[in-house]
């Protein structure tokens, strides 16, 4: 990553993502408590949001965000001093598809090297923003 | 685990600043390959992100019949966890406000493993008013 030239504006990998019950469950089953939500419950998706069907988590989307960093600055870099950021703007459910895409939009010298930003942006297939915000590395 | 007494959440009596669960697990090899999985990224190193450590010590702590919807993540990443080590995760509120007449609060959690490395630290904001995002985006 050290001799990769990187340049305000420059485009990181997109990924894209579709979103099914079963990943969506699947996901939420990673975690070390049995715990039912609004994620994997249509119940109480119903009950506390008033929605037919359950959402994902948006700790999918900084999954998602992450891989597409990853790619970008490489897993030595990355998975050592990278951060993501997001702000979810609006559900994902069970048949969207998500793509995250983003550019670089500042550098910044300090003292372990060059701080790089990369603003996020998450769509939907519909190409509704779904989510916003940034990713940092330290290269 | 932590085994602290569960309460009653009441976002009016919530201090920031106070610690929620602490815990320890063992990370598997298993829940790496679910997290892989479920999010279709066979080289994702942050099974952590789908445990949700702020989440698990807030739930530790408290019994949350409101429920919440997630607002935004922030995590930083250093070191991805290995597969067979005891990771440790401490959490605390690290914020509430009020936005648009609408309560907030913020969790975090930090993790480091067996060995003392530093592996992710993870700041969640969550709106404890969920059916008014339920109003906005009932499909």
């Amino acid at each position: 990553m050290a001799d990769l030239k990187i340049e305000l504006n420059q485009p990181i990998p997109s990924v894209s993502k579709k979103i099914t019950q079963e990943s969506i469950n699947q996901f939420e089953s990673c975690g070390i408590l049995d715990r039912q939500n609004i994620h994997n419950n249509p119940e109480l998706a119903k009950q506390r949001l008033g929605f037919a069907h359950p959402l994902a988590s948006g700790r999918m989307s900084v999954a998602f965000a992450a891989e597409s960093l990853r790619k970008f600055f490489g897993p030595e870099v990355f998975n050592h001093t990278g951060t993501v950021n997001l702000k979810f703007l609006r559900p994902v459910k069970d048949g969207d598809t998500i793509t995250v895409t983003g550019n670089v939009s500042h550098q910044q010298e300090v003292d372990k090297g060059t701080l790089v930003t990369v603003s996020l942006f998450c769509e939907n297939q519909d190409r509704d923003r779904t989510a916003i915000g940034d990713g940092t590395a330290i290269i | 685990m932590a085994g602290q007494n569960i309460k009653e959440f009441d976002y009016d009596k919530l201090v920031i600043g106070e610690e929620l669960g602490s815990y320890e697990y063992v990370l598997t090899q298993e829940m790496l390959d679910n997290f892989r999985a479920a999010v279709d990224d066979p080289e994702a190193s942050f099974p952590t992100l789908a445990v949700k450590h702020d989440a698990t010590a807030f739930a530790m702590v408290y019994e949350d019949n409101t429920g919440g919807v997630n607002a935004g993540n922030e995590v930083e990443f250093f070191n991805p966890p290995i597969p067979g080590k005891t990771i440790r995760v401490t959490g605390r509120v690290a914020d509430k406000y009020l936005r648009r007449d609408k309560p907030y609060m913020v969790i975090e959690a930090t993790a480091i493993d067996e060995d003392g490395r530093l592996l992710e630290k993870l700041r969640t904001y969550q709106m404890k008013k969920p059916d008014e995002v339920g109003k906005k985006w009932q499909t």
